[in-house]
């Protein structure tokens, strides 16, 4: 069953990735570091392998060589047919009353160890976050540019249910998943600290929606404020002081900024029709948001403190999500005339400082786009005939992987 | 001459005794074909005859439900005697609180579909101020897709779910 698993999960993503390629302007492979995994655990564990190997391929930094190498842990003879990759990461997974990994680190060409650590938690569920930690420890001992997002936790509203829903935390790879908040509609989950440690989301569980934010830890709540109508935390500034919500005092929504220090509230759109999504841009003095303004659903961009108005994209008739980051921006757009059933949504790459637009994705519904904390990588959910899967795209390199997941009613994500 | 006949008349009605036992029944099994599928069964409770050609509803206490197209969030003039019922519903109701609860289909986005949502409660929240209603009463809210009172992937299905529903608040 499992075999069977592991094959339709490679087929799936082959597929899948096979057509996303067309866009690819491939870093030079040489470029990359070559790199074989050596196995010393006592049992092979297939699920940490591939996590690994995904590690190494969305890094940017790594060529992974997809082959399972056995090899003892500590000596340093090195098979001469791996001798010319540049680097051999031996590792030992041991699974009992948690997940204990030894990791050691060589250059291939003579066996030389270069960095070694181990790794201990009690939680086994949490295994997928210690094959992170290993591959981004490993790549800062390297100098590579950081890849410590790979350590973050995703968390996503998924609805269950009418008028019901579940805020879930994951790691990238969506391979660990554990539901935090259950019962009734509590949705828009958006990060509100650096260390992800407290999160804001909004209940619509009494008479008003009610904006939260909660500690993961220990479940401490405090409410922020309430709208009638339907209120979103949007974005939160970089030193977490001020939020972009959407609301609807009046009826309508549109976009305030509010100063959690002084409590004040600022309405940053005045329309009638629809503004949400605001997104903080240009070092958090303007803002991209979606707006009908001009009777489709479109990316628009403003100054936080002046009225003026423009549009950001030219193209497409239903560009209804998007996410910033600095001057970044990245938007789907609908591609498809079909007003129900399956569309295509694409994915496009742009900056609030004008320049080239580039298509990220060309197949499929591709949405719910976000940028990793450090604006490398874009994480999206991809819904295809073939099923739906979290996919990432690296921009420096444009390596893109997609996992497979089983969920189809994702109401919305952070990372 | 009397036996005669009475013997003839008994020959008959036994000859027709013989015939009844065995009948023609070819035309009686066309009629239990006719009979032969399951009787329907409806549940009328919520069906609305108002001529807007919709008779469906998911709103309580007496409301109906207003319906919208895709991606819309204007009345459309079917929809008006709906409007005129619920504004007749919330003048009888005095002070009580009625929530306006906006909902989509599930053909959008996050933030922009619960937007669109709370524009179609805001509509109809409008239309009821025209019909004289006093709307300090109504609190509007959006349910986005998160409520959806079908699932199949028909467009009348999705129709069903572009819509808003009122109901007191409790």
């Amino acid at each position: 069953m499992r075999r069977l698993l592991l094959l339709w999960t490679l087929w799936f993503t082959t597929n899948l990735l096979a057509v996303d390629a067309t866009l690819k302007i491939e870093k030079n492979v040489e470029q990359r570091a070559r790199i074989a995994l050596i196995d010393s655990s006592s049992e092979h564990h297939e699920k940490f392998f591939d996590i690994l190997l995904s590690d190494l391929k969305i890094s940017g930094h790594f060529l992974a060589d997809g082959n399972v190498y056995k090899g003892s842990f500590s000596d340093g003879f090195i098979d001469p047919k791996l001798k010319n990759r540049d680097y051999l990461l031996k590792y030992n997974l041991q699974l009992g009353s948690g997940v204990r990994l030894y990791i050691r680190l060589l250059r291939g060409a003579d066996g030389t160890e270069l960095f070694k650590k181990s790794y201990s938690i009690p939680d086994i569920a949490k295994m997928p976050f210690v094959a992170h930690k290993a591959i981004s420890d490993m790549n800062a001992y390297l100098k590579y540019p950081d890849i410590s997002w790979l350590n973050r936790y995703v968390v996503f509203a998924r609805y269950t249910g009418k008028q019901a829903s579940e805020i879930v935390l994951a790691d990238y790879t969506f391979n660990y998943q554990k539901t935090m908040i259950r019962g009734g509609l509590n949705l828009f989950p958006k990060w509100a600290d650096s260390n992800q440690r407290t999160l804001y989301y909004t209940s619509y569980n009494g008479v008003l929606p009610t904006l939260y934010k909660i500690d993961i830890y220990t479940g401490n709540k405090s409410k922020i404020i309430s709208s009638e109508g339907m209120l979103v935390c949007s974005d939160v500034s970089k030193d977490y002081s001020k939020l972009l919500l959407t609301m609807a005092p009046h009826g309508h929504a549109d976009i305030y900024e509010l100063d959690l220090s002084t409590g004040s509230k600022k309405r940053v759109t005045n329309f009638h029709g629809i503004d949400v999504n605001g997104k903080y841009v240009d070092n958090e003095k303007r803002m991209v948001f979606i707006s009908n303004r001009l009777g489709y659903a479109n990316v628009f961009s403003k100054a936080i403190d002046a009225p003026g108005v423009s549009p950001v994209v030219y193209h497409g008739r239903n560009n209804s999500a998007c996410d910033t980051h600095e001057s970044k921006i990245v938007y789907s757009s609908r591609e498809s005339a079909s007003s129900f059933g399956s569309n295509t949504f694409n994915l496009y790459l742009t900056s609030s400082r004008g320049g080239d637009t580039r298509p990220l994705t060309t197949t499929g519904s591709n949405q719910f786009p976000r940028f990793s904390q450090d604006g490398s990588v874009v994480l999206y959910i991809k819904q295809s005939s073939h099923g739906s899967a979290i996919g990432y795209i690296n921009l420096a390199s444009a390596q893109s992987l997609l996992f497979p997941i089983s969920i189809n009613t994702i109401q919305s994500i952070d990372w | 001459m009397m036996k005669k006949i009475s013997v003839s008349t008994l020959a008959l009605l036994m000859l027709l005794g013989c015939a009844q036992k065995t009948p023609d029944v070819s035309g009686n099994i066309l009629d239990t074909n006719k009979i032969g599928s399951d009787t329907i069964s409806i549940d009328e409770s919520g069906i609305v005859e108002d001529g807007s050609g919709i008779n469906y509803n998911s709103s309580s206490d007496g409301f109906v439900s207003v319906y919208f197209d895709f991606d819309g969030y204007n009345i459309a003039s079917s929809m008006e005697s709906r409007v005129r019922h619920n504004a007749r519903k919330l003048q009888s109701l005095g002070s009580r609180q009625v929530k306006l609860e906006g909902n989509c289909d599930e053909f959008g986005t996050d933030e922009y579909n619960y937007a669109l949502g709370l524009k179609r409660a805001k509509a109809v929240k409008d239309a009821l101020a025209d019909q004289g209603v006093n709307t300090s009463n109504i609190v509007l809210v959006s349910f986005g897709e998160s409520s959806p009172v079908c699932s199949d992937p028909t467009d009348a299905c999705y129709a069903q779910n572009r819509r808003v529903d009122l109901r007191l608040v409790r």
